[in-house]
């Protein structure tokens, strides 16, 4: 049955080639700005190298003190207040201190190169997987005695050293000289967490460490035994904080920070929810503009599905005379448009694969490698199907309801 | 004729229908994306008020929180850079320099008026800098460090929303209980957050070193000799490393921050055009398709009116005007939802910015209906009679 389904669709498309194109091009151009865009989502917020256990890890990256006056403040944490009281947390497996990145210049030969450097100590390396192309990561004697050794990119070395080997070598930083200790792969400006161009140990900013105060320069990145440690995590932490409210020098101030996966955080900061981070509104919201992005091509689809439709009038007259239900038709017709946008979307993967190649190599976003996976087809897949589903039901229930005697005799008003 | 073809579209609304909604939505689209391009065009082409080539920005961060140390430290910073050959002027600034990411905001009041305008911190040497021009009045400097009140200079946009026809030279505005602005310049223009963002009202407060004796500035602008490269920049970061040790010196062009804001204003713009401009072809084929299907589907009718003596030209001339009919329709739809974003003040923009755009996407609504009809028409016009009511 479904195969004679099939094989029907794939003559109707034969057919009329021009409607086929049109439907087509609209099909394939519409899932792939969805897939280019939930190839940036799953970039942003996926896991990705260096972050690969997504749900493992929780980040620290804000912290907000309200004043009983009203006046308030937010920013990163400090060092002080991560290394006193995030580094003793007892359920995590591991929790890394670093610093934001901060920009700053290095010259070689008359030119300038803007680095993105962030200091960052030993846990960091093993709570999240670099690729090392060359070399590896400092160790804990390094950052304990506070080595100018520095773990560079792949870009900074080609730019600083040209291609070829560089550890050993020393890198000059912001007036500084660094020994290269090891190079690892780009990793997007995206993933603030982990981006930098240059990693340098945490012990060379020893200033900052014991300036009192919740607010610093300091991220801390959480590492969990198993996925399932990850709300106990999250409990412990806002103990930890109300404790410190308590405690705090001014009576009635409002300290709030969370461990939150990236795409928590986005939405905290995003939607300004406070207490909880706001994953479903968020959701809804996206769902929101896709189904609105969709909407235009779908409704264009559906008028030349009409049409097509229109055209097989006595077909369907025929079929129903010999007792085909009006269920029987609508899945015959619902079949055909799934097919036709299954085949859309094999197209619209097609497109978006050169669509990212080209975003990666504009250089847009700052080390992009935007690509497809299994997740991002998946998705498509999905998107594929509803959109399918949208554009086909009211065609074929609008078919579904001729009247034998009518399609017969070649069309309805 | 106008009122037959209304009556056509109306006796098939049902089938129309679709297509209908199909020109509303793509309406809408375009409404939406032309705004958003005639308001940064517009601003685009307004002047900024400043001058950016050959400026630099030097970033300080120190190593300490010691105000005192520092601001030690950063006065023996600028006697050196003053010693450089290759610079002409500099000004120290607040973070929120021509082009930077930051802001300031502080609010201000003249009688019953109350406005929130922003803050830029400067040097008396800034308008050198910048190459700024005052049109009224004057810019601060040391005659002013015998007054009492802060001078101030204010833009075009702050004088109109706060003083509206008054001559604001002079006029003390309220600082704190111990102290008042005094306004002793006007600019122009002043527009540093970005070529594409529209005139904030704002004003300049200067930076007396020898007076604010707390506070501490770690933006430095730099207006240095033509032709200066990274070697220079890389002569003069050493030797003011060398005094400032421990502290994080940080150099970039305005051209290069301007890029940057330019980027972040564009890349948006450019997506949304390319995403726009695909919707739109996307509705236009299928406008096209469904146009040609339906008229084919009318090909007796055709042939009676060719039959009983109607020339081909008139035929055509319906079915476009037919096309004209349905594509007013979902304008009248879309113009009124579109028409609430200039008459409830949305988004604080000008109406203009709306109007022009609404403008614009008719004219291309109707040119896309007329593109898509064009062909159709023509085969329509073109049938023999014979032919036509043969098949029949």
């Amino acid at each position: 049955m479904l195969k004679n389904y099939l094989k029907i669709a794939w003559k109707v498309l034969l057919r009329r080639k021009f409607f086929t194109f049109i439907s087509l091009f609209g099909i394939s151009f519409t899932l792939m700005v969805l897939m280019v865009a939930t190839s940036l989502f799953d970039h942003t917020f996926g896991p990705q190298i260096p972050e690969r256990d997504m749900d493992k890890l929780l980040f620290v990256n804000m912290m907000r003190e309200e004043h009983s006056e009203g006046y308030s403040s937010s920013g990163p944490p400090s060092y002080h207040f991560l290394d006193r009281n995030v580094r003793t947390l007892q359920t995590p497996e591991q929790v890394s201190i670093n610093s934001m990145f901060f920009q700053v210049n290095s010259y070689i030969n008359n030119r300038k190169l803007a680095l993105d450097i962030k200091y960052t100590d030993r846990e960091f390396w093993d709570i999240l997987e670099f690729e090392f192309l060359e070399g590896g990561p400092f160790g804990q004697q390094e950052v304990a005695g506070a080595s100018r050794v520095a773990v560079i990119n792949e870009n900074t070395r080609n730019q600083y050293f040209g291609e070829g080997e560089a550890v050993g070598k020393t890198i000059e930083v912001d007036q500084v000289k660094y020994k290269v200790v090891g190079v690892v792969k780009d990793v997007p400006v995206l993933r603030v967490n982990s981006y930098a161009d240059v990693w340098v140990p945490i012990t060379l900013r020893s200033q900052d460490f014991n300036k009192p105060g919740f607010r610093g320069l300091y991220f801390a990145t959480i590492k969990a035994h198993s996925p399932d440690d990850v709300p106990k995590i999250k409990d412990e932490y806002a103990a930890m904080l109300q404790k410190l409210e308590d405690q705090h020098a001014v009576k009635g101030s409002k300290l709030s920070s969370f461990p939150d996966t990236i795409l928590e955080a986005f939405a905290r900061t995003f939607l300004g929810r406070g207490r909880e981070p706001g994953l479903a509104i968020l959701y809804t919201i996206l769902a929101g503009l896709t189904f609105l992005f969709m909407l235009l091509p779908a409704i264009n689809l559906v008028s030349i599905n009409i049409s097509r439709i229109m055209e097989r009038s006595s077909e369907i007259g025929v079929r129903k005379a010999f007792g085909a239900t009006s269920s029987t038709i609508i899945g015959q017709f619902i079949v055909e448009n799934v097919f036709l946008t299954l085949l859309g979307g094999i197209l619209g993967f097609a497109l978006s694969a050169a669509v990212l190649k080209l975003i990666n190599d504009s250089g847009v976003i700052v080390y992009a490698n935007l690509g497809l996976n299994l997740r991002v087809f998946t998705w498509g897949l999905l998107l594929s199907l509803i959109f399918g589903l949208i554009s086909g039901v009211y065609p074929a229930y609008k078919m579904s309801r001729l009247k034998a005697v009518e399609a017969l005799k070649g069309g309805s008003k | 004729m106008i009122r037959h073809l209304f009556k056509l579209i109306w006796n098939r609304k049902r089938s129309n229908f679709l297509l209908i909604t199909e020109i509303f939505f793509c309406f809408l689209v375009l409404f939406a994306v032309l705004s958003l391009i005639v308001y940064n065009v517009r601003n685009y082409n307004k002047p900024l008020g400043f001058e950016h080539e050959n400026v630099w920005l030097l970033s300080m961060r120190p190593d300490t929180d010691s105000t005192a140390l520092n601001r030690q430290t950063l006065e023996q910073i600028m006697q050196r850079a003053k010693g450089f050959q290759e610079i002409e002027s500099m000004a120290l600034t607040n973070s929120n320099a021509p082009f930077a990411f930051s802001q300031m905001n502080n609010q201000l009041s003249y009688g019953e008026k109350m406005i929130m305008a922003n803050e830029y911190l400067v040097q008396d040497d800034f308008d050198k800098v910048m190459r700024m021009q005052v049109s009224h009045g004057r810019w601060f400097g040391q005659q002013d460090n015998a007054s009492h009140h802060y001078p101030i200079v204010i833009n075009r946009a702050m004088q109109q929303q706060l003083f509206e026809g008054e001559d604001p030279l002079g006029k003390l505005l309220h600082r704190n209980d111990s102290s008042n602005y005094q306004v002793v310049g006007v600019v122009e223009h002043y527009r540093p957050s970005s070529e594409y963002t529209a005139e904030e009202p704002g004003f300049f407060n200067r930076i007396q070193l020898p007076r604010d004796e707390k506070d501490f500035y770690g933006e430095l602008l730099i207006k240095v000799k033509p032709g200066m490269g990274v070697e220079f920049e890389e002569k003069m970061v050493k030797e003011l490393s060398g005094i400032g040790k421990g502290w994080t010196m940080e150099v970039t062009t305005l051209e290069k921050m301007r890029q940057n804001k330019a980027k972040v204003a564009k890349v948006p713009m450019i997506a949304l055009t390319i995403i726009c401009v695909f919707l739109i072809l996307n509705v236009a084929l299928g406008l096209f398709g469904v146009l040609w299907y339906n008229i084919s589907r009318r090909n007796s009718e055709i042939g009676l009116r060719r039959a009983v003596g109607a020339a081909s030209s008139q035929v055509y001339r319906q079915f476009i005007g037919e096309v004209l009919v349905l594509a007013t329709f979902g304008l009248v739809l879309g113009v009124a939802f579109a028409i609430q974003f200039p008459l409830l003040q949305v988004f604080e923009v000008e109406s203009t910015v709306y109007l022009i755009a609404l403008g614009i996407a008719i004219g291309l609504i109707y040119l896309l209906a007329i593109g898509c009809a064009f062909y159709p028409s023509r085969q329509a016009a073109a049938i023999h009679p014979a032919m036509a009511l043969h098949e029949e």
